[in-house]
């Protein structure tokens, strides 16, 4: 149903969270992060995949996530895993988002 | 490489460094040649999957300007290139280390004996000049080694910057904040840009210069 409603979400700071999700029970290449997000939200999360690595990069500055050379089908890739800081960030962000989304839907539930 | 990845590689590459100009291309072409066989799986044709691969990455003005904000620029590894003559010229040779460690305490010397003889007002000299010497030479010998102690020192050296012009012209000091701001903006640019540059390293790739 969304693929064909698809639309853009601003959804830059949520970003970062969405990425540490994505790796929680396995490490991925960028690619694969980003159509991990974009399918288990049905293509409602689209996001420009450009801006994905910087992103990526932001998390292994701040010791969230790290990245590793690895070769799948003989090509090269950079895969990325999450560390034990990322998943504490990570229950924090998802605590958080609970407490925002209840707030939101408390307003505009009422609409 | 396509001509269409290529321009887009030229855009969002644009003022990075060397290093994370060939890390973008690295990623992005992986990430597009995934992108482009997922789409020739899908049943397009060569052409389309590459405009639907292409589209996918999106403008790259953006993406340059959050890889601007994440990754080092052309200007910042210069900075760390050519930002550490200090320690270059004075802690590599033992006369220039010795006379570095001694000058500073020398010229304080100095001041403290205008200061005994009654001339306060030239005695302000040698001692401006030898805070200033001290924050320039000695801070590389210091024990810096650790983010709270790096943040520890540049709070103590910024409040030593402030007071100088003070100590240096007395209650005219605001009358002189042209001049001070003429001086002192080749610092504060040094100082913005290692900023930028701590929140973009992670602390283990930190080089000596970044502590102080």
């Amino acid at each position: 149903m969304h693929r064909n409603a698809r639309y853009q979400v601003n959804f830059k700071g949520t970003l970062p969270t969405l990425i540490l999700d994505s790796l929680v029970h396995e490490p991925r290449h960028g690619y694969g992060i980003a159509q991990g997000i974009k399918d288990r939200s049905q293509g409602v999360l689209d996001f420009k995949e450009g801006t994905l690595y910087p992103a990526l990069h932001k998390l292994e500055n701040e010791g969230l996530v790290e990245s590793y050379e690895d070769v799948e089908n003989g090509r090269p890739r950079r895969c990325y895993r999450i560390t034990k800081s990322g998943r504490a960030s990570l229950v924090k962000d998802r605590a958080q988002w609970r407490e925002l989304s209840k707030a939101v839907t408390m307003i505009l539930g009422e609409a | 490489m396509t001509a269409g990845l290529k321009l887009w590689l030229g855009q969002a590459t644009r003022h990075l460094s060397k290093d994370s100009a060939a890390q973008v291309r690295s990623e992005i072409q992986e990430h597009y040649e995934s992108a482009l066989d997922a789409a020739v799986n899908c049943g397009n044709s060569r052409d389309h999957a590459d405009t639907i691969a292409l589209a996918a990455l999106g403008d790259a003005t953006t993406a340059n300007r959050q890889y601007r904000k994440v990754l080092l620029t052309s200007g910042e590894a210069r900075l760390l290139r050519e930002g550490n003559w200090e320690a270059k010229t004075f802690c590599a040779r033992r006369l220039a280390r010795t006379l570095t460690l001694s000058m500073p305490g020398l010229v304080m010397l100095i001041a403290v004996a205008l200061f005994l003889m009654g001339a306060t007002g030239v005695a302000r000299i040698p001692l401006i000049g030898a805070i200033g010497m001290a924050l320039l030479f000695l801070a590389r010998f210091l024990p810096i080694y650790t983010p709270s102690r790096s943040r520890i020192f540049r709070y103590v050296k910024w409040v030593i910057l402030a007071a100088m012009p003070i100590l240096a012209f007395g209650a005219e000091a605001l009358k002189f904040s042209w001049l001070l701001i003429a001086c002192l903006w080749p610092v504060a640019w040094v100082e913005w840009t290692r900023i930028s540059i701590r929140r973009k390293l992670p602390v283990s790739r930190w080089p000596r210069q970044l502590y102080l």
